[in-house]
């Protein structure tokens, strides 16, 4: 399944926050959505998911508008990995996971033999099995993450949307939850930080910067040293990663990008203004 | 490529290794444990009845036979029984109620007289009892109107307030909720002072603690329809309550109309609040302990933690009625200072045994 975001505009507590984005999301590829803070990456996200509303412009589903499905049938296609955390009220990871069966599943209806069998191999394709009985609040902040991502995997999805996934991973849970990604053969669309993991896992990224899509292709095509001083501000250099060949992004960590390489954009807003990226 | 978990298991206390059970074993418990209850219930107070002769009435009174003469016909099917279950309802109302609000406003702090519409209901008791709106002071239909009446003028007010930035949010429905309570809750004393004799200042003050001297059957018709219908609303949401827990983002992306959602839910359990309220004045603690007695023993999951917070809710308040009636000799005691003295320490306990989340 495809996803098709055309003219995208959509505010957020009084503000506009993203205006006239255009992206794809290709069947079965995984998409990255990079940008400073504040560059609207989230919002556009919650939009997929349908957490937010648009103002204007549309996000289709093969072809399909989500706003003319039920909230339900949209839910059994796009399963969400949002940023939140949950509050603690004694859920354990399989009552977690099993949320995912929520939009299977009538008002008083019981998890069928099916149902169990989808949240066990979630559990296993995270790594998560023989963890079911625990309670969620008890996990680390890797193991939470991966049991969240089993509950939209639980989802069935065919279009997962994660929002910075990676946050407050270690290294190698990261590389591993990356990893799992490029396992699936589910279209993907990710928003992440940190560059070099999208310039090694996206087939294709798109950057956002003050709301609007500023550059689509490949990471290789798309993560050039002017786009880093023009929309990160900084300074860097590209090259092949030594290990895999991928581009590898070297920033000067020493100094901003100065203000004639970042020129173009920052007139219009600096992105050392960062904005709450919510 | 699975993750390799073995790395974290060293880590892992066996304490956190959560045994909950299904709902069926503790729902039977607590279902044995309730008929046991009302039946004492009935049996115990200033004149002793048999629990045989307890049952023998209700059977007569069921099946139509006559009284036989020299029973205490009236005394258990007057008296005893509407108490009984009207302790039953309240306490199960109390129990859901609390329940589903602490998922509405994702906090397990919350009960349903945050959101203040408890001080509307006793506001407009007050009003009753001092203005002379009620029969005199007595717990009459007209007390419970006028305090339903306080509970849905709250509701509306609060709805209006909560609704305005969007959504419904959790931390605006607490303020808005908390804010409005506070200013009734002063009109309410203002009243309290107002009144003009101490039996007047003394009925105020005893529905204000919460009583359920008022039962009689007439009392019971209302709570016995919406309590069942409440927990039935709630219990088919289940999956879409356990959602909200996680957080909006998550409820969106799992197909659930957050807004639409809240906005139910607040509705359905304001109107259930303001029915309790009204048949036995603003009873503290149950709906905030309630619910932390039974996550522990069947976790979080709405779907069964419902249903068995709606039992120990109805087990709890008749148990606790038997102590208002019996404890004193002279008196009764207001319900709300026997759910206060036993409820608080209780409550401690619990937090006392419960492991540290670690965020």
């Amino acid at each position: 399944m495809r996803i098709d975001i055309e003219d995208l505009q959509i505010a957020y507590a009084g503000r506009t926050v993203v205006t006239g984005a255009h992206l794809v999301a290709a069947e079965g590829e995984i998409t990255g959505l990079v940008g400073p803070n504040g560059s609207g990456k989230s919002t556009l996200l919650r939009t997929v998911y349908r957490h937010l509303k648009p103002v204007a412009g549309r996000v289709l589903l093969d072809g399909a508008d989500i706003r003319e499905m039920t909230p339900v049938r949209s839910a059994r296609h796009v399963a969400a990995l949002p940023q939140e955390r949950g509050a603690d009220f004694e859920l354990t990871v399989r009552e977690v996971v099993s949320m995912g069966r929520t939009p299977y599943k009538r008002a008083f209806a019981a998890e069928d033999a099916a149902d169990r069998d989808i949240v066990a191999r979630a559990l296993a394709d995270v790594g998560m099995d023989g963890h079911a009985g625990r309670r969620f609040t008890a996990l680390s902040g890797g193991e939470r993450q991966r049991v969240l991502l089993a509950r939209a995997f639980a989802q069935d999805p065919d279009v997962l949307v994660l929002d910075e996934p990676t946050n407050h991973l270690d290294v190698r849970h990261q590389v591993e939850l990356l990893a799992l990604l490029r396992t699936q053969r589910r279209t993907t669309l990710v928003s992440l930080h940190d560059l070099n993991a999208a310039a090694s896992v996206c087939d294709r990224l798109h950057v956002l910067h003050a709301g609007t899509v500023v550059a689509s292709g490949r990471p290789r095509d798309v993560l050039t040293p002017g786009l880093m001083a023009e929309v990160f501000g900084v300074r860097a250099a590209v090259v092949d990663h030594p290990l895999t060949g991928d581009p590898l992004i070297a920033f000067d960590h020493r100094a901003p990008a100065d203000d004639e390489e970042a020129g173009r954009v920052e007139r219009g807003s600096p992105p050392s203004k960062a904005r709450a990226d919510r | 490529m699975a993750f390799t978990p073995v790395r974290r298991k060293a880590a892992d206390p066996e304490a956190s290794q959560t045994r909950t059970l299904p709902a069926g074993p503790p729902a039977a418990v607590l279902g044995v444990a309730l008929l046991a209850a009302l039946t004492a219930a009935v049996a115990w107070g200033s004149t002793a009845v048999p629990p045989a002769e307890v049952w023998s009435v209700v059977w007569r009174r069921l099946s139509g036979e006559p009284a036989r003469p020299g029973t205490n016909d009236l005394i258990v099917w007057q008296l005893r029984v509407p108490r009984a279950l009207l302790a039953a309802l309240v306490g199960a109302g109390l129990g859901l109620v609390g329940t589903a609000v602490q998922a509405l406003v994702r906090n397990p702090l919350a009960d349903p007289y945050l959101l203040g519409i408890s001080n509307g209901a006793s506001l407009g008791a007050v009003a009753a009892i001092v203005l002379g709106l009620g029969a005199g002071g007595t717990l009459g239909l007209g007390l419970s109107g006028a305090a339903f009446a306080g509970a849905l003028a709250t509701f509306a007010l609060v709805w209006a307030v909560a609704r305005r930035g969007g959504g419904f949010a959790p931390l605006r429905l607490v303020l808005a909720g908390v804010a409005i309570g506070q200013f009734l809750s002063g009109f309410t004393s203002y009243l309290v002072l107002r009144a003009g004799d101490e039996q007047q200042t003394h009925s105020v003050l005893f529905w204000l603690m919460g009583s359920l001297s008022g039962a009689d059957w007439e009392l019971l018709a209302v709570p016995a329809v919406a309590v069942p219908l409440a927990g039935l609303w709630l219990q088919a949401r289940a999956r879409g309550l356990n959602a909200l827990l996680m957080g909006d983002e998550t409820a969106a992306g799992v197909g659930i109309d957050v807004t639409r959602l809240r906005r139910e839910l607040f509705a359905v359990t304001s109107v259930l609040t303001g029915v309790l309220v009204a048949v036995s004045g603003a009873i503290g603690f149950v709906a905030l302990m309630v619910p932390h007695a039974c996550r522990p023993v069947v976790g979080g999951d709405h779907r069964r933690l419902l249903p068995v917070s709606a039992l120990f809710g109805a087990l709890l308040l008749v148990v606790v009625d038997i102590v208002c009636r019996t404890a004193m000799d002279t008196q009764e005691l207001p319900v709300g200072v026997v759910t206060a003295l036993l409820g608080a320490p209780a409550l401690l306990y619990l937090l006392d045994r419960r492991p540290g989340s670690g965020s």
